[in-house]
């Protein structure tokens, strides 16, 4: 996991950015790697997290409505996606 | 003056690249050009994968265990000792009592911790099987069950050997027909996220096995904290569970000697690059098993692979070359899905696990192996 700072959004503090890259996890899987930083982190936070399980594209948005944190982005790449997750509350 | 190959670690991982080290290095540590030292703390070798088994009686506590001096070449010295803190810029290991082990290559197979404190009531609350008094513990709790509810949870990420929860909810399964108790037990699985595993290749051949032996599914479910008082184990999603008998994996930490070093991160996991399993920003410092922030297995399988990499570049360096060995991602790890059947998972990074048919010969495959255990990977003589 590596960490940056995001430039401030108007009228929005610099946020703290981690980058998850989570491409070849089969086991636990992407989302567990999530679900895991996710706990370990104050609310405000953003994740950018690296997936190459085609399942995370219909796993991560399911857990995060149930969990109540907000997907911002996801983007396609090559040979794998790039979700972008903020974590709205503790 | 002779080089110094130091392995902080007598698991698994340290354990058979001690030995791969000195083989691959055979002439310089021969001639005393080079001296491989491991440090442990106890100098007793566990064999973790066991601690499973010994709750089903399918092995005895004492095949679990071996004296490391036994496992080690006769050439690698063992340092009986707890680790202080690594410094890096000194190149040194700085033991519990002030001497000092300086080192020219580095490795960290420092493992994981179990932290069951981490999770409130887990300690007074909980059974488990991720050290042997626990398991053994668990094995009499078994013995005398006669019936109820049995729940299986997750209480804490990462944790070593991600197919624990389900191997031990199916062993249970077939345990329980076994005594005629299966009847009168419901079983119920929990899992942190919304399916039974990780990704979809293992998780619905499982999700479909526990719909056959009737076991009732939890998802998703991360323990927020057990209450012994009313046998519940509450989840932060609001659920509450009931349980006769709750059988929890602990929360997981790296070595606490990491953080005095600046080596870990949060969880005193060390950032560890995932193809060259160097610690970030260190040349001479690599990592092996469950020491390393990689999202990948924790478990024995892992280490065992990387160990291959790791003697490679580790070999390189002494010699002046440049280590250029990758890890790919290897695992392979079996899946118990009863006490006498297994199917397994294989992947690196690239290519996705498809676990073939559980069956009673990919068992027997895993019996032969916790048999072979000590010559194959620990002495690393194959």
């Amino acid at each position: 996991m590596t960490e940056s700072e995001l430039a401030p959004a108007e009228g929005r503090a610099a946020q703290k950015r981690l980058v998850v890259d989570a491409r070849g996890s089969w086991c636990p899987g992407p989302l567990m790697e999530l679900v895991r930083v996710i706990q370990e982190e104050p609310a405000g936070t953003e994740f950018e997290l690296l997936s190459s399980d085609e399942g995370s594209r219909k796993d991560i948005p399911m857990w995060l409505e149930k969990a109540g944190h907000q997907l911002v982005e996801m983007t396609p790449e090559s040979g794998f996606d790039r979700y972008v997750v903020r974590k709205t509350h503790d | 003056m002779s080089k110094q190959v130091v392995i902080v670690g007598g698991g698994i991982g340290g354990t058979t690249v001690a030995n791969r080290i000195r083989r691959a290095l055979e002439p310089e540590v021969a001639s005393g050009q080079v001296q491989i030292q491991l440090v442990d703390r106890d100098g007793v070798h566990a064999y973790q994968p066991g601690y499973l088994m010994v709750v089903f009686e399918k092995m005895r506590p004492e095949e679990t265990r071996r004296d490391e001096r036994d496992l080690l070449h006769k050439s690698i010295q063992l340092v009986k000792a707890e680790v202080e803190k690594v410094d890096t810029g000194a190149n040194k290991v700085v033991l519990k009592g002030g001497r000092e082990l300086a080192y020219d290559v580095l490795v960290l197979a420092s493992g994981s911790v179990i932290h069951p404190e981490l999770t409130p009531g887990f300690v007074e609350g909980a059974h488990s099987f991720y050290d042997l008094a626990n398991a053994q513990k668990l094995r009499s709790a078994l013995h005398a069950f006669n019936g109820g509810k049995i729940v299986v949870s997750v209480a804490g990420m990462p944790y070593k050997c991600p197919v624990a929860p389900l191997e031990v909810t199916f062993m249970l399964d077939d345990y329980l027909r076994g005594r005629g108790l299966r009847d009168k037990t419901e079983l119920h699985y929990t899992y942190p996220i919304p399916k039974v595993f990780g990704i979809d290749t293992v998780a619905q051949p499982m999700q479909r096995l526990m719909g056959e032996r009737g076991v009732t599914v939890h998802v998703p479910f991360n323990v927020d904290k057990i209450d012994p008082a009313t046998k519940t184990v509450k989840g932060v999603e609001g659920e509450t569970i009931p349980f006769d008998l709750l059988i929890a994996i602990p929360p997981h930490r790296g070595a606490d000697f990491l953080a005095a070093s600046g080596l870990g991160d949060k969880g005193n996991w060390i950032p560890t690059d995932r193809y060259s399993l160097k610690a970030e920003g260190k040349e001479n410092v690599f990592v092996v098993g469950d020491a390393t922030n990689i999202p990948i297995s924790k478990a024995g399988s892992t280490a065992d692979y990387e160990a291959e990499v790791v003697t490679q570049n580790v070999a390189a360096l002494v010699r002046g070359e440049a280590p250029t060995a990758r890890y790919e991602g290897r695992v392979y790890c079996w899946i118990m899905t009863g006490l006498s059947q297994a199917t397994y998972i294989k992947f690196d990074y690239l290519h996705p696990p498809h676990p073939p048919t559980p069956s009673f010969a990919h068992y027997w495959n895993k019996v032969v192996y916790n048999r072979t255990y000590w010559d194959l990977t620990a002495r690393a003589l194959f």
